[in-house]
């Protein structure tokens, strides 16, 4: 935090009385566009009857609660489970990746490269679909969690690769001075350290994971997605539920987004701690 | 003791290293290489831990050729110290310190109160053991490299631009603390710098490299400044820049020593020195 403003100190200058002025009147100007917008879309709402309180009372009641909370249930597990297996996978196939065996490496790289650039949603279809068409079918929470963990793992990987790739490379030299095996290194030194480096990318792969978990409506999984649009069908309150919906991810991955930049701050403290003091 | 027999270094792309360099560093002595950058120097001494595999000759250690050796065992069983201190940022000073007793299966009690030991052996307090590395100041990181370098109680300690990287005063400060474990310990110590104060400082014998890892000169430091071998090695020493070819001037009746530009650069005393 602190490294931050003496940043922004050093490469602009504060600005004088005028620029002063002129920032403050375009903030006003911004500010009252961004509300002139959402009173436009409550305006609209309102002369819907959106806004009337019978449609709004219900997500009090314990049943919609219930409802959605079983909801948000399947997709905090979805993510965890498939978090839980694909970020040590995508860890693997990162090692695997940098291995000196050419043949592992070229399958690594394949391997990453078909995941990373593939949508999910066609690896969901090739789970609900495909497959069963000869005779391999998977329960549905499976359905969701295999194509999240075989994408997120080859995105991890190259998490990890970059991770391996930033640690100083004078801690290859030094730990092969003071006699540690290739192997050594590597469990002692280099992954350590790397994934230390990496920790606020992989909570930021938890947000894009928990977000691919939407997908589960595509094969019927209880996830918070399907269950508001089950709850859309049966009582047509479309734009509250969507609404509910919404919050509650913005207000998961807000969260976790926190989480990351709290564990940013902390190695950069560290990492600053590191240039010399005393 | 350690022995090079014409070795020389040819990288795969053409480049070449070292051409042909033989030289002996006898057991307990201090040797220090020195040269510009681009003399082999650094090169030459990796060869003796195997970082480096010569392409030509061998490197011998008590007759013993290294080439036949397994360079992991190789590399327990001497000492390197490296210019930026090469310490693992996520282990505590003392776990750094005793990382290869660790590896060689001593137990963790042992190694740490062995590691403790060498840290007040550098002249570092006990208590900065359970501190990360970059909790220290660069003179005591360079000490703890000296700590984990001889945790493995090594005969021969390699030594690569140890002080390189810290200021003139914590400089002198370590290398006056190496002159005195040298004398405590008596290590075989193979010493790499580009600056020539430090090598006539610290070497008992001092080889000057000319690139492509050709000796200039070898000798002690005063062969070498009293009778410089060719205008390299003069100029290298800086008598040639009248930097030491210093001379007497009389002023008020006392011996002042003045530099080739005539700049006055101290008093000249009776030996033993008296002053009022």
């Amino acid at each position: 935090m602190s490294a931050n403003t003496t940043a922004t100190q050093v490469l602009f200058d504060a600005p004088g009385p005028r620029g002063r002025r002129r920032i403050l009147l375009l903030s006003v100007l911004s500010v009252l566009l961004i509300l002139a917008l959402i009173g436009a879309g409550l305006w609209q709402f309102q002369r819907n009857g959106q806004l009337a309180a019978d449609k709004w009372i219900p997500y009090l009641r314990r049943d919609y609660l219930a409802f959605l909370g079983k909801g948000l249930a399947g997709t905090l597990e979805a993510t965890a489970v498939a978090a839980v297996i694909a970020f040590p996978f995508g860890l693997v196939l990162a090692l695997g990746r940098i291995s000196r065996l050419r043949a592992l490496s070229t399958v690594a790289a394949v391997w990453i490269e078909f995941f990373r650039g593939i949508p999910m949603l066609l690896v969901v279809y090739a789970f609900l679909l495909a497959l069963p068409a000869y005779g391999v079918t998977f329960p549905r929470f499976w359905m969701l969690v295999i194509p999240m963990i075989l994408v997120s793992s080859a995105t991890t990987a190259e998490v990890f690769r970059a991770g391996i790739g930033a640690v100083d490379r004078g801690q290859n030299e030094a730990s092969a001075a003071v006699g540690l095996t290739h192997g050594q290194t590597m469990r002692y030194v280099i992954l350590p350290q790397a994934v230390r480096l990496v920790l606020p990318s992989l909570i930021l792969a938890l947000v894009s994971l928990l977000k691919d978990s939407t997908l589960g409506y595509v094969v019927s999984f209880n996830e918070l997605q399907f269950q508001g649009k089950t709850m859309v069908s049966i009582t047509r309150f479309l734009v509250q539920t969507y609404l509910v919906v919404s919050v509650i991810y913005i207000v998961l991955n807000f969260l976790l987004t926190k989480l990351a930049g709290l564990l940013d701050v902390r190695m950069h403290r560290r990492a600053a701690e590191g240039s010399g003091r005393r | 003791m350690i022995r090079f027999d014409h070795v020389g270094k040819t990288y795969p792309d053409g480049t070449t290293a070292v051409e042909d360099f033989s030289l002996t560093v006898d057991s307990h002595a201090s040797v220090v290489l020195v040269g510009t950058s681009g003399s082999g120097k650094t090169t030459l001494m990796r060869m003796v831990n195997r970082m480096v595999d010569p392409t030509s000759g061998r490197v011998l250690i008590d007759d013993e050729d290294v080439a036949a050796m397994d360079p992991v065992k190789l590399r327990r069983r001497i000492g390197y110290v490296m210019q930026a201190s090469g310490l693992l940022p996520h282990r505590t000073v003392a776990e750094n310190v005793a990382t290869v007793p660790h590896l060689e299966g001593v137990s963790r009690r042992r190694s740490r109160s062995r590691a403790l030991a060498l840290l007040e052996m550098v002249g570092l307090d006990h208590k900065l053991g359970d501190r990360y590395p970059s909790q220290l100041s660069g003179g005591q990181q360079q000490r703890v490299g000296v700590a984990r370098a001889l945790a493995a109680d090594p005969n021969i300690l390699l030594m690569d631009e140890p002080f390189g990287a810290v200021d003139p005063i914590v400089r002198a400060e370590l290398q006056k603390e190496l002159l005195r474990l040298q004398s405590e310990l008596g290590k075989t110590i193979l010493f790499v710098t580009h600056d020539i104060d430090e090598a006539f400082l610290l070497g008992e014998k001092v080889v000057i490299l000319k690139p492509g890892g050709v000796v200039a000169q070898e000798g002690t430091p005063s062969q070498i400044l009293a009778d410089p071998a060719d205008d390299f090695v003069e100029t290298f020493v800086g008598s040639g820049r009248g930097k030491r070819a210093l001379h007497l001037e009389e002023v008020d009746g006392r011996q002042v020593v003045v530099d080739e530009s005539g700049r006055p650069t101290g008093v000249l005393h009776a030996a033993p020195e008296s002053r009022s």
